[in-house]
């Protein structure tokens, strides 16, 4: 099997991996790096629960091809909370308003949210699922999503 | 009594705050040292006979640990009828059947090599209509039964059958009458996390199965008595549930890739995990099971139902899992929504080669509530009664006892109708078929238990350790319903410390005691109720252990503070407060009398305590521990069908404005209004987290979601094409609770994960009738059905 | 995935050298989000991947002399560019609906079209706005219009030793106003049942020129041309409209068939429905900009 080297940011760390050629950034996430929070719920970009951010933008990890990462900077969930180990806003904001349920969508769901407060710290609720509308969840009906993820912008502010 | 200090409140989800930064171990997160991947084959046709499997390439590819056909295994019938064994190695009967598995070092090589697998098949005539297969000349899809016998014909031997009253006299003493023919599709759970399990054997053949399932001893029971029939009687099996990504119902029986999961595992010798990709569990996870039901209902001149006869027909598929008992949910809104004296149901469940149901969020009664609450739409209608007032003169109330011998406790409908009427504007807007339109829709399910076994116990353990944390081992299983937090905020109140003093344990086999399953809404009861009781006995060894020591260190410290300061007086104090456990209560973490529970000595933390009355010295250390099962004083259904089966009863209402495009059939959601009568609100964020999500559910139901499927195979399996509603589908949903405290729930709570999305899809279905006088009476209320029906109409 | 080589080369001439060293066993990547997909779902991956993800300079919308739209720019890039939306109004309808937003930052213009589907979102909002598609190859730079793009189900005519590099919309179209439904069940990760994309151009009253485009309406997008013909030079009118509509979800304009996602029928009525619909909208839109 054919690997490839890729040296790339990964939650502010510099790090490489050696990993098959083929693998998928979130492949490489969950089994190299044994950082599992991102999910693989379909593998074909169309439930949201891998998302990760790229280079500052949201994207399905399971789409991403390992090599397209090299020079990169990847944050995922596990690099959403702050450094002193308290936790972002966004994830306040979840476990405050009911915004998770059984948690399998919630890793992607925070990341979209996240890239979404990145570039639009003061999102109206089309904004808001406008950019969730790729993170499915089952549980919720995304009322305490939207709600969670305006509670999280106003505290931010 | 005062105020709770955290029944009733938004306690955040602290508690599982590992849900929100990536720790949280799901079964996909999960690996076991030296685990292998399984894989399995289905197969290709939708009845057909096997001629030959070769599996020699899938053998011989570097890194498969072992190919297993139904060959290479015991021949053992599994199932809730018997009627399907782990591996098909005769004839397969729906595109799902699996046919082969594989063990590897990796999930691509175990795919691989399932790729590698021919097999040859012979096709047989197949039938996918459940009214064809009724026919005689219908091909069978089991020639025989579980024990050998013949089979005639395709009609499973199911008792669903349920009588009351005079249906003749009856139906002469009605003065309106209707008939309604209404069906519903399969659709799919959708829990985000897949299904999955691993399997492993120690060294004496004793299985721990990690597994997402939320009935950890029903599954004991049917690994139990399979292993009994592969030569592992007597072996101990352990099942632990790792953090569970969504049930809505796939939980609750025990599906074929587990037991594949077990032979690939005892084959290896290895740990072994089976995890679905999307399209499998599109494809091979038994999905909600549909139904077609014909119901007529009668009335007299004032509105007041007379009978309701349903006749129902399901489609069972090729196997039967729990699909095929919903009826005995079913018969619950069919005996029991809304007052009707003379009852006649009737389901009939049909082998066909389409794949097999089983449980989904309601069990049964979003399907039998769709048929009664359009019925209870046209009969208002045919009585010239307004279908709002229709439903408050039929209303359930309290102390009612139904045809079923339910014993109707508390029931909130009358407010639920009333506030849905309010909410909506209803007599506004009703009946103006102008392209806009309101519905309604009730319901009635368990929400205090639901005796389907024997014990419907639930056992909690709970004990302390000296730093007065609390360790709760709870029964019951966690899927994401927010019990950690709600047992946390019971088990705080009862006990008197804070949510975050205390642990829970979830879904482990070997430390639980029994539990009839975290499904029918009746975690919330029963679970609640176990803990208040658990609570009540360790509360008492603590106090009986603060008598104790009370006194001890109270005047220890006045010493210590006389030494210091000698001109400090001792108090008269009067130990007779604190001499008896019964004059003593524990309150956010602080022991004190309760006749003077501000008095400035005898208020003592209770970690103190603790501390001094655990480890003590010989003869005298202690522990506390206590554990209450609770099984609660229900019935199960006899053999007419009747039986109080749940201590109490859940009741709703769900209201909808909808704006029809008569051009294209789009239906648009302007407002849902769900009114839910809970008991008491536990956790009122959380309680709403229940209700939206599962009204959402509904809201799929009633207007996008369907499997489809065309001679037995699921044609859109993937979320692109299996039309869940996105967050960009947006339903404006308002919920009013009901709260009418109800005496054997836990501070007065019933159980609520299921209601929200019972009455969703027929209130959305009336609503739409409402609004452009056609009536969808075929889930889900597509536009196309509605085009049709408009120009029909013309 | 089981094994391939995955080449990243850091400029358009060396992307073509690859395609042309490795010939049929190469495949191009952009975004990647319909290729990875397809890997995952047939389980089968190309020997060669070649990946022109990182070719900066194919991304761009600039306006000069018509509006130029390089072939990498993203959906993403689509939807959030003010130009787009008030210029090339349709364009931005579909790009904005294509799958999800993680989808949209990654997935490209060109990519979408190469792609071919009968349901590509943005091809029907290219055909109404004349689009032309350049490409280039190892002899040189050649253009099609975008009508002569498609030859069939996820076929064109671009080479496998081509690169698309730019979609062109002529100048012209600044005048048009125009507008891009997707029919679809649920709001968002759909495919749609039916897409239908128009511009016109109005002097007063009078529809001066006009394109209607349809996306599952046959083998490949197509233009409505029967359709357009009829409402040329007439009046903007309920009737006109509503006429056009019947024409273009007739025979002469469309091939309609039953598939999982939609009924023959149904498509039919949902083209005579939203024929008129979008021609309002770009109608209403040519009045925002003026007004504005």
């Amino acid at each position: 099997m054919k690997k490839v080297s890729v040296s790339f940011t990964l939650n502010g760390n510099t790090v490489t991996a050696e990993v098959p050629v083929t693998w998928t950034l979130l492949k490489t996430l969950r089994e190299y790096f044994e950082l599992t929070g991102a999910k693989e719920g379909c593998g074909v970009g169309e439930c949201g629960a891998c998302t990760v951010i790229l280079d500052g933008e949201a994207v399905n990890s399971c789409l991403c091809p390992i090599p397209e990462v090299e020079g990169k900077s990847v944050t995922t969930i596990e690099g959403l909370a702050n450094e002193d180990g308290t936790l972002h806003p966004l994830q306040e904001a979840f476990l405050k308003n009911n915004g998770v349920q059984c948690g399998f969508c919630t890793s992607g769901m925070l990341m979209s949210s996240k890239a979404l407060l990145d570039q639009n710290p003061d999102p109206t609720e089309d904004d808001i699922r406008t950019s969730i509308a790729g993170n499915f969840c089952r549980c919720t009906g995304y009322v305490q999503i939207v709600e969670s993820i305006e509670m999280a912008a106003k505290e931010s502010k | 009594m005062p105020d709770h200090l955290f029944v009733g409140k938004s306690v955040p989800r602290t508690i599982e705050a590992d849900k929100v930064t990536g720790k949280a171990v799901y079964i996909d997160d999960l690996k076991r040292p030296g685990m292998l991947y399984g894989k399995i084959l289905y197969s290709n046709h939708a009845h057909a006979r096997i001629k030959s499997i070769d599996i020699s390439k899938a053998k011989q590819l570097e890194g498969v640990r072992t190919v297993l056909t139904g060959q290479d295994i015991p021949d053992v019938r599994v199932g809730f009828l018997k009627d399907q064994t782990v591996l098909k190695k005769d004839v397969v009967r729906q595109y799902r059947d699996e046919v082969a598995a594989v063990a590897a070092i990796s999930p691509e090589i175990a795919e691989e090599a399932i790729s590698l697998i021919k097999v040859e098949y012979e096709k047989l005539p197949a039938v996918f209509d459940p009214f064809e297969a009724m026919k005689q000349e219908s091909p069978l899809v089991h020639e025989i039964d579980a024990r050998g016998r013949p089979l005639k014909s395709n009609i499973l031997p199911l008792p669903w059958k349920f009588e009351t009253g005079d249906m003749e006299q009856a139906r002469e003493d009605s003065v309106y009458t209707s008939k309604d023919t209404v069906s519903t599709t399969w659709v799919n759970q959708c829990c985000m996390g897949t299904s999955g399990c691993i399997a492993e054997f120690d060294q004496n053949s004793n299985l721990t199965l990690y597994d997402q399932t939320n009935v950890i001893f029903g599954h004991i029971g049917r690994i139990t008595e399979y292993f009994s029939q592969i030569g592992l009687r007597g072996k101990k099996i352990r099942v632990v549930n790792p953090v569970v990504g969504g049930s809505f119902g796939t939980k609750l029986d025990t599906d074929i890739y587990e037991f594949i999961a077990i032979q690939l595992a005892l084959k290896t010798k290895k740990p072994v995990r089976i995890l679905f990709d999307r399209e499998e569990e599109f494809q091979a996870l038994p999905p909600r099971q549909p139904a077609v039901f014909t119901i007529e209902q009668g009335c007299d001149k004032e509105g007041k139902l007379i009978f309701r006869h349903c006749e129902a027909i399901l489609d069972n598929g090729a196997y039967t899992s729990w699909g095929a008992t919903t009826p005995s949910v079913m018969m619950m809104p069919m005996s029991s929504l809304y007052r009707v004296p003379n009852v006649y149901f009737k389901a009939t469940c049909v082998y066909t080669n389409n794949i097999y149901a089983q449980a989904m969020r309601g069990y049964g009664n979003p399907q039998a509530t769709f048929a009664v609450e359009t019925s209870m739409d046209t009969l208002a209608e045919e009585a010239g009664i307004d279908p709002a007032e229709f439903r408050l003169i039929n209303r359930n109330r309290p102390g009612d006892q139904t045809p079923m011998k339910l014993k109707i406790t508390s029931c909130g409908l009358e407010e639920c109708i009333k506030a849905v009427k309010e909410k909506l504007n209803w007599d506004e807007k009703q009946g103006k078929q102008n392209g806009r339109g309101v519905g309604m829709a009730s319901l009635i399910h368990v929400a205090g238990g639901a005796r389907v076994t024997k014990s419907d116990g639930h056992g909690i353990m709970i004990k302390l350790d000296e730093y007065g944390h609390v360790d709760v081992i709870e029964s019951g299983t966690d899927q994401g319903q927010g019990s950690p937090t709600v047992i946390s905020q019971i088990v705080a109140e009862a006990l008197g410390v804070r949510p975050e003093d205390v642990f829970l344990t979830f879904g482990d086999t070997a430390l639980a005691l029994w539990d009839a399953g975290t499904h029918a809404s009746r975690h919330t009861f029963m679970a609640g109720n176990a803990a208040i009781g658990a609570c009540a006995k360790a509360k008492r060894q603590i106090l009986e252990m603060a008598v104790e020591q009370m006194p001890k260190i109270i005047k220890m410290g006045l010493k210590r503070k006389k030494r210091k300061d000698p001109e400090f007086v001792e108090p008269d104090l009067d130990f007779g407060l604190i001499a008896n456990p019964e004059d003593l209560d524990i309150r956010d973490r602080m022991i004190f009398p309760k006749k003077e529970p501000d008095h400035p000595y005898f208020n003592l933390p209770l970690a103190q305590i603790l501390q001094n009355g655990l480890l003590v010295g010989t003869g005298q250390s202690k522990v506390v521990m206590a554990e209450e099962f609770y099984d609660p004083p229900t019935e199960m259904l006899n053999w007419e069908m009747k039986g109080n089966l749940s201590m109490t009863y859940a009741f709703g209402a769900s209201g909808v404005e909808v704006e029809v495009d008569e051009q294209t059939g789009e239906v648009k959601i302007l407002n849902l209004i769900a009114a839910h009568d809970v008991g008491k609100a536990m956790n009122p964020t959380l309680l709403l987290g229940q209700i939206y999500g599962a009204a959402y559910t509904g809201v799929g139901y009633g207007l996008t979601e369907e499997i489809k499927v065309r001679n037995g195979r699921v044609m859109n399996p993937s979320f692109r094409d299996y039309q869940m509603l996105t967050a960009m589908d947006v339903v404006p949903i308002e919920v009013v609770i009901i709260e009418p405290i109800d005496e054997a729930g836990p501070y007065g709570a019933k159980g609520v994960g299921e209601p929200g999305l019972v009455p969703t899809a027929p209130a959305i279905a009336n609503a739409v009738y409402d609004a452009v006088g056609v009536r969808i009476t075929d889930l889900p209320i597509t536009p196309e059905k509605i085009l049709t029906a408009l120009k029909e109409k013309k | 995935m089981i094994d391939c080589d995955y080449l990243r080369p850091d400029n358009l001439e060396e992307a073509l050298g690859l395609l042309k060293e490795h010939g049929p066993r190469a495949t191009l990547i952009a975004g990647g989000t319909d290729v990875m997909a397809k890997i995952r779902n047939t389980k089968k991956t190309p020997e060669v991947l070649v990946s022109i993800r990182g070719l900066k300079d194919l991304k761009y919308i600039d306006k000069r002399s018509g509006y130029h739209i390089g072939a990498l720019t993203t959906h993403r890039m689509l939807e959030q560019s003010e130009l787009v939306k008030a210029e090339l109004s349709a364009l931005h309808d579909g790009a904005s609906r294509v799958g999800s937003v993680q989808v949209r930052n990654v997935a490209t213009l060109g990519g979408n079209i190469c792609n071919a589907a009968p349901s590509a979102d943005t091809a029907g909002p290219l055909l109404v706005l004349d689009a032309l598609v350049f490409m280039e190859g190892p002899e040189g730079i050649r253009s099609v219009p975008i009508t002569e793009f498609f030859t069939g189900t996820y076929k064109t005519v671009l080479k496998k030793d081509e690169v698309l590099t730019e979609i062109k919309i002529p100048g012209e179209m600044e005048h048009f106003g125009s507008a891009y439904w997707k029919h679809s069940r649920r709001k968002a990760m759909n495919l749609p049942i039916l897409g239908i994309a128009v511009s016109l151009k109005l002097e007063g009253e009078i529809i001066s020129d006009v394109r209607i485009a349809l996306t599952v309406a046959a083998p490949t997008p197509v233009r409505a041309n029967k359709a357009e013909d009829f409402l040329k030079g007439k009046a903007l009118s309920d009737e006109a409209l509503n006429e056009a509509g019947k024409i273009a979800a007739s025979t002469e304009c469309c091939s309609l068939r039953d598939s999982l996602r939609g009924e023959a029928w149904y498509r039919g009525e949902i083209i005579e429905v939203y024929v008129p619909r979008m021609a309002r909208l770009a109608a209403e839109r040519i009045a925002q900009r003026r007004s504005k």
